[in-house]
């Protein structure tokens, strides 16, 4: 329970954060077009990093967070609207770890496991299925249910996968440049 | 609680992979300051540093600059070739 805690708690700060400083620039290039923000979508990195790190325990902060991100409250009735695919989003990752291991590809974090958590090349691979299912899935569910005001093409799906790719990467170049000290005084095995 | 934290140390393992790939190293004191020198020399002088002018720019002894240059060359981030003109002299290339 404690443990469980802990990462919940992580999580959310984590998400919550990446939400904070995409929400930031997102505001700084004011929209201007106004899907330039998916583009470098952060907030997925958090999904990404939760998921495989603490595994399925990550989801219910990662959810309460996708709630509280866009808008930067749980009262707004506009963050209601997110839920279904804000619970999809967060979901992409687990189906992308389900798709893998009916491949053959078990997480685990020995270099004998199929897919290793400690090796970046796995971790990018589950970033592109997981940013794959959430682009198809999220758009296929805003056009089902005709809850975007926008049309969606194809454009917006290439958008939403480039920008969960691309946001990934960012935070990930990030953490490795601000986390430098204790990696190499660390170099853990 | 030890499990949350060898799952950070696994989230830590992944990003030291991303390090090395990058091949991001770590200057020490003396590197970092010689390799300055280097750069700057090159700045104002536009031309070529060699270890004499390495060792009055730094004001480091010639040992060291000597030790730390093999350092930096035996990392691939430097080359150094023999002047053509004072077969003592090393030139000093950015690989």
């Amino acid at each position: 329970m404690k443990n469980f805690f802990t990462l919940s708690l992580t999580s959310f700060v984590f998400s919550s954060a990446l939400w904070i400083i995409w929400y930031f620039f997102v505001v700084q290039i004011e929209g201007n077009p106004n899907w330039l923000g998916s583009l470098f979508y952060l907030p997925h990195a958090a999904r990404v990093l939760c998921i495989v790190y603490f595994g399925w325990k990550a989801i219910p902060a990662l959810f309460l967070a996708e709630l509280w991100g866009p808008s930067f409250s749980l009262l707004d009735i506009e963050s209601l609207i997110n839920v279904i695919p804000g619970l999809l989003s967060v979901l992409s990752v687990p189906l992308a770890l389900q798709t893998l291991h009916w491949l053959g590809f078990t997480l685990g974090n020995t270099s004998a496991s199929p897919l290793n958590k400690r090796n970046y090349k796995h971790i990018a691979l589950i970033t592109l299925i997981s940013a794959i299912y959430n682009s198809l899935i999220v758009n296929l569910m805003l056009t089902r249910f005709s809850m975007s005001s926008s049309e969606i093409g194809i454009d917006q799906i290439v958008r939403f996968f480039v920008g969960d790719m691309l946001g990934t990467t960012i935070v990930l170049m990030f953490l490795v440049i601000s986390l430098r000290p204790l990696l190499n005084s660390k170099k853990v095995n | 609680m030890k499990k949350f934290f060898i799952d950070i140390a696994d989230a830590l393992n992944m990003l030291a992979g991303i390090e090395n790939a990058l091949n991001i190293n770590d200057f020490s004191p003396n590197e970092l300051r010689v390799f300055y020198t280097i750069i700057s020399n090159e700045a104002k002088s536009g031309c070529q540093s060699n270890i004499t002018n390495v060792v009055e720019s730094s004001g480091m002894s010639r040992s060291t600059v000597y030790k730390t240059l093999r350092k930096l060359s035996g990392e691939g981030i430097i080359a150094l070739d023999q002047s053509p003109d004072d077969k003592r002299e090393y030139l000093i290339t950015f690989s």
